[in-house]
């Protein structure tokens, strides 16, 4: 494998994890955007997410497409869940941010715990979208599933900033994220914005979960790995903006990637985190600015 | 006067009908009645250990059962008391401390990790007692510890295994080896040490985190360097599934602790053409591995691997020595009488050896995944 193909393939490799995170990213951005929430259990919608879409399909042996799409309802169940049960219930006793936080993460943890002990260590494969076939670009190779990825990311964030001007749900529920009290004045229900944000948010991280879980398998840990570079992820990109967090996991991605290829694996998480660092310092708002910030 | 008469009358039908009890109860009963040999043992089963800790409990659970239904060591059941460490060094030694103070018992079995085996080695070496470990030969300061028995190889001998295949079967000279930073690492150490003398020449070495979700660009990288062999050695399966989803074509060589039904599960339709160097091939067992196989996969209709022979073989090797040298001898008796040679389930051991295994090249058995089945290969070491 020559040079220049082995920059292809690791340009080909940042590309799809780079989304991966990039979903993970969104979910967060989504749900911090509608409720100023730092969601620490968004990679659990994923792990939740992976394992309906694995008891569908090998239990129920619906369709795989179908199986995804279950998949994806319930992550979205689960984020609404988390609203009604556990966030609506602490902000109605006044919580703050960091309850907020320290309420996702336990929950994050509870239920990895769960998935341990229901489902035990085992790595879960799961079929991809294509099976396991690949596409080779001059001797590199990507699955076909991680096309599907990276093209159903971009359609999926195309949609979401679409729905958030476009519509009237989205505004509403942008209102509610900027100034709950003025939205109220205008007859907007707070609380279902909020409860819908938990929902899209879930739903977010599910479809993120059915479409990784073919990647790296379903395993009880893997949520929390998922959040952890979902949240560098939207960082990067300005926590406000979910094409932004887009754009960030996709930089990550691609750091790493290339770092493995053109330095050294041993100093890939040292090379992406250093960059990540500098990034910050230069542009403080993220990498889109501070009109990224304001929201795409 | 009656009543007396009564009260006695009643006295005799009791005591006659406890004794008619008693023997209806017979030996077993008997058996279960006598004060058990307690044996401690303190593993990894939750945790990034818990893969290792899970299969040696129902190993040594198994071979509990098996020694009693046997009629005990010297007519008394023995105990194994087992308790989860966390795969965390310092509540071991506490586990530990508490099996071998508070429940004064006589020999030591575990844990699961090298670090939780140097933290409760410090203890069972100053009460001169025995300790069978599950792992390899570690730090330099285990050679002082001369009552610590492992009943796994030391890494470099499992490097020597994995060398063994790669140049006398595989007749490889070029081989890249993918690696994690912890289990990959240690293993990594050794064929660093030994590759040259086999005429291998490592052209690509990538590492990992332990617990990395993807390692494709690892893999892309060492498919780039157009090795004859790649070595993938970790806990997880995840650089196997990677190594192929980049077309990496060639054969795969990993080590014993990849050998498991759950990372096969785990590699799904990729758990194919990839050797192990390892100890327990289930589905075709060696002559001393039968009847351990076969009573596993009557309890847990499941086949065993290495990490549960090695739970097995540990727990007999205890109760073989209590048995020596008699369930009142003192802990260090005890320890003493281990150090014979055993063949056990897993491999051939002598714990009097310099790296306090014994285990031999030959010991090794290789296996091939064929389509997510481990079949055993005719190659042995030499």
């Amino acid at each position: 494998m020559a040079s220049g193909t082995l920059l292809l393939q690791s340009v080909l490799t940042g590309l799809t994890n780079g989304f991966v995170y990039a979903l993970i990213g969104l979910g967060i951005s989504v749900v911090f955007r509608g409720t100023k929430i730092i969601n620490a259990m968004q990679g659990e919608f994923a792990l939740v997410a992976g394992l309906v879409a694995y008891l569908a399909l090998r239990t129920f042996e619906v369709p795989l497409v179908l199986s995804f799409l279950l998949g994806i309802v319930a992550g979205g169940l689960v984020g609404w869940f988390m609203e009604a049960f556990f966030i609506s219930p602490a902000r109605l006793r006044g919580a703050t941010d960091d309850t907020f936080l320290l309420v996702t993460l336990g929950v994050a943890f509870a239920i990895s715990a769960a998935v341990l002990y229901f489902f035990g260590r085992d790595n879960i494969p799961m079929p991809g979208l294509g099976g396991n076939g690949s596409l080779d670009i001059f001797d590199a190779a990507i699955r076909i599933h991680s096309v599907w990825l990276i093209v159903i990311s971009i359609s999926v964030v195309t949609l979401l900033m679409l729905f958030y001007h476009r519509t009237h749900l989205g505004l509403s529920m942008m209102a509610v994220s900027i100034d709950a009290d003025g939205a109220s004045m205008t007859g907007i229900s707070v609380p279902r914005m909020r409860l819908l944000t938990f929902l899209l948010g879930g739903a977010v991280g599910g479809l993120a979960g059915v479409l990784v879980a073919p990647l790296i398998t379903v395993h009880y840990e893997m949520g929390l790995l998922l959040t952890l570079k979902g949240f560098a992820a939207a960082i990067l990109g300005g926590l406000l903006n979910p094409s932004g967090a887009v754009i960030g996991g996709v930089v990550l991605g691609l750091i790493e990637s290339i770092a493995v290829v053109t330095i050294s694996s041993g100093y890939k998480d040292v090379i992406s985190m250093t960059t990540l660092i500098i990034i910050m310092i230069l542009m403080p708002n993220g990498i889109l600015g501070r009109g990224g910030r304001r929201g795409g | 006067m009656l009543n007396d008469e009564f009260k006695g009358s009643a006295t005799r039908r009791a005591t006659l009908k406890t004794i008619a009890a008693v023997a209806s109860m017979g030996p077993v009963s008997l058996f279960a009645q006598q004060e058990p040999i307690k044996i401690g043992s303190v593993l990894s089963l939750t945790g990034p250990g818990a893969g290792l800790g899970q299969p040696e409990r129902s190993g040594i659970l198994l071979a509990e059962k098996n020694i009693n239904d046997r009629g005990g060591v010297g007519g008394r059941p023995i105990k194994i008391l087992i308790e989860d460490d966390g795969s965390k060094p310092d509540l071991a030694k506490s586990k530990a401390e508490n099996l071998i103070f508070g429940e004064k018992v006589l020999a030591f079995i575990g844990p699961s990790l090298t670090a939780s085996t140097g933290a409760i080695a410090s203890i069972t070496n100053a009460e001169k007692m025995a300790q069978v470990t599950f792992t390899g030969l570690g730090p330099v300061i285990e050679q002082s510890y001369k009552m610590l028995y492992h009943v796994l190889p030391p890494q470099i001998l499992n490097a020597r295994a994995m060398l063994e295949y790669a140049s006398k079967s595989a007749k490889a000279k070029k081989v890249g080896v993918l690696h994690d930073t912890g289990y990959g690492q240690a293993v990594l150490a050794g064929l660093q040490t030994l590759n040259a003398s086999y005429g291998i020449e490592f052209v690509s070495i990538e590492r990992f985190e332990v617990g990395a979700s993807d390692v494709s660009a690892q893999a892309a990288k060492v498919r780039a360097s157009q090795p004859d062999l790649i070595f993938v050695i970790a806990t997880s399966p995840v650089p196997f599934r990677n190594a192929r989803q980049m077309k990496i074509t060639q054969q795969i060589v990993s080590a014993i602790g990849s050998a498991s039904y759950d990372y096969v599960r785990g590699m799904g339709e990729f758990a194919d053409d990839i050797v192990f160097p390892e100890f327990m091939v289930g589905e075709n067992p060696l002559p001393r591995q039968v009847e351990f196989v076969e009573l596993y996969r009557k309890a847990n209709n499941a086949l065993p691997k290495n990490f549960e022979a090695a739970g097995w073989d540990a727990a007999n090797i205890v109760a073989k020595a209590i048995s020596k040298a008699g369930a009142n001898a003192s802990r260090e008796a005890i320890a003493i009488a281990m150090r014979d040679p055993y063949e056990g389930a897993m491999a051939k051991y002598n714990f009097a050896a310099a790296d306090m295994t014994g285990i031999e090249l030959p010991s090794f058995i290789f296996s091939r995944l064929v389509q997510g089945k481990f079949t055993r290969l005719t190659f042995t070491a030499s």
